[in-house]
């Protein structure tokens, strides 16, 4: 909308006055704990102060690499059991969730502007990001690439926007990949 | 200095009411956005209990406007508060951009005739929001 009104203005000088908001769904409370380190930005998240946290083991987010669930699963029963025995125990919420584990479900909205989106795709897109958040700016670069394809074909790990790898040492020696992968028509 | 409001983020004040009810609810936002997008009573009614001091429930939009006025006058605005965006276009034009936070806050913060234009045409855009209104600056 705002490109029609400005056509001659650059998508780089409009990134600034874009804003995209999301519902940010079922995630790890790991998962938003990394999202709340990109400061420009704004969130509005599920308050573990006034919703109690029922059914816990049905509301985690379990990793892929967990091979022994039965530890898993009862550690996350054993802090379902302690979280339940506190609230009953007159224990106000914003306390007995100190006992819940980093799996625990949220929910939230988070609203980026197109320069902060592109950064957060730049890092979380990124091979050595973690599974959970690079899956969920896998999917936040999907909607926006259906929304704006002019905009946002051009967005994706660093390695893809830049035409190198800015992580040095660090880097997951999968560039040529990474790039093919988030080439439109590529292999997604 | 003169204020046009050229683009908005829609539905502002259901987008509002959905992340008060998101920090609250054990609903899912997305869920309560769609509900509440045809009730325009019940958008109204929620975001009339807003609190200012949650201010990050006025962040979730976007308002855009083109903005004449001098360097002076810009650099001014740019001095008192951090979080109006400007590009210029030409020499006395520029594009403004900012939340309802921003506004709402620079506006009770100050009064100007940039933050009196910017409170006016944000109420056009979230009338419900009675941090706008002239008593509550």
């Amino acid at each position: 909308m705002l490109k029609e009104k400005f056509p001659t203005l650059g998508w780089r000088r409009l990134l600034p006055h874009l804003s995209y908001t999301f519902a940010v769904e079922k995630v790890s409370r790991a998962c938003s704990h990394q999202l709340v380190r990109h400061r420009v930005a704004s969130f509005s998240q599920q308050s573990q102060r006034y919703i109690t946290v029922k059914r816990l083991k049905e509301r985690v987010v379990t990793p892929p690499t967990v091979d022994d669930m039965d530890a898993f699963r009862g550690l996350v029963m054993e802090a379902s059991d302690a979280y339940q025995t506190l609230v009953d125990a007159g224990v106000p919420k914003e306390d007995a969730r100190f006992v819940l584990p980093n799996a625990t479900e949220t929910s939230l909205l988070m609203t980026m502007t197109g320069s902060a989106l592109f950064h957060f795709y730049g890092l979380r897109c990124c091979n050595r990001a973690q599974w959970e958040i690079r899956g969920l700016a896998d999917a936040m670069l999907a909607q926006c690439r259906d929304a704006e394809p002019e905009l946002f074909d051009n967005a994706g790990p660093y390695c893809y926007m830049l035409g190198y790898c800015p992580e040095g040492r660090f880097t997951c020696g999968g560039m040529e990949e990474a790039v093919e992968r988030y080439t439109p028509g590529g292999r997604g | 200095m003169r204020l046009e409001l050229v683009a908005h983020t829609p539905n502002v004040e259901t987008m509002i009411a959905t992340s008060m009810l998101t920090t609250t609810s054990g609903a899912q936002p997305g869920t309560l956005y769609d509900r509440l997008l045809n009730k325009p009573g019940k958008v109204k009614e929620i975001v009339g209990r807003a609190e200012v001091q949650h201010g990050n429930i006025l962040e979730h939009n976007c308002l855009v406007w083109l903005l004449e006025a001098t360097d002076g006058e810009v650099l001014e605005a740019a001095l008192d508060t951090s979080f109006l965006k400007f590009t210029r276009l030409d020499e006395n034009l520029w594009l403004l951009s900012g939340n309802l936070r921003t506004v709402v806050e620079y506006a009770q913060r100050k009064k100007t005739p940039l933050t009196d234009a910017l409170a006016a045409s944000a109420k056009n855009v979230a009338p419900d929001i009675r941090f706008l209104e002239e008593e509550e600056r």
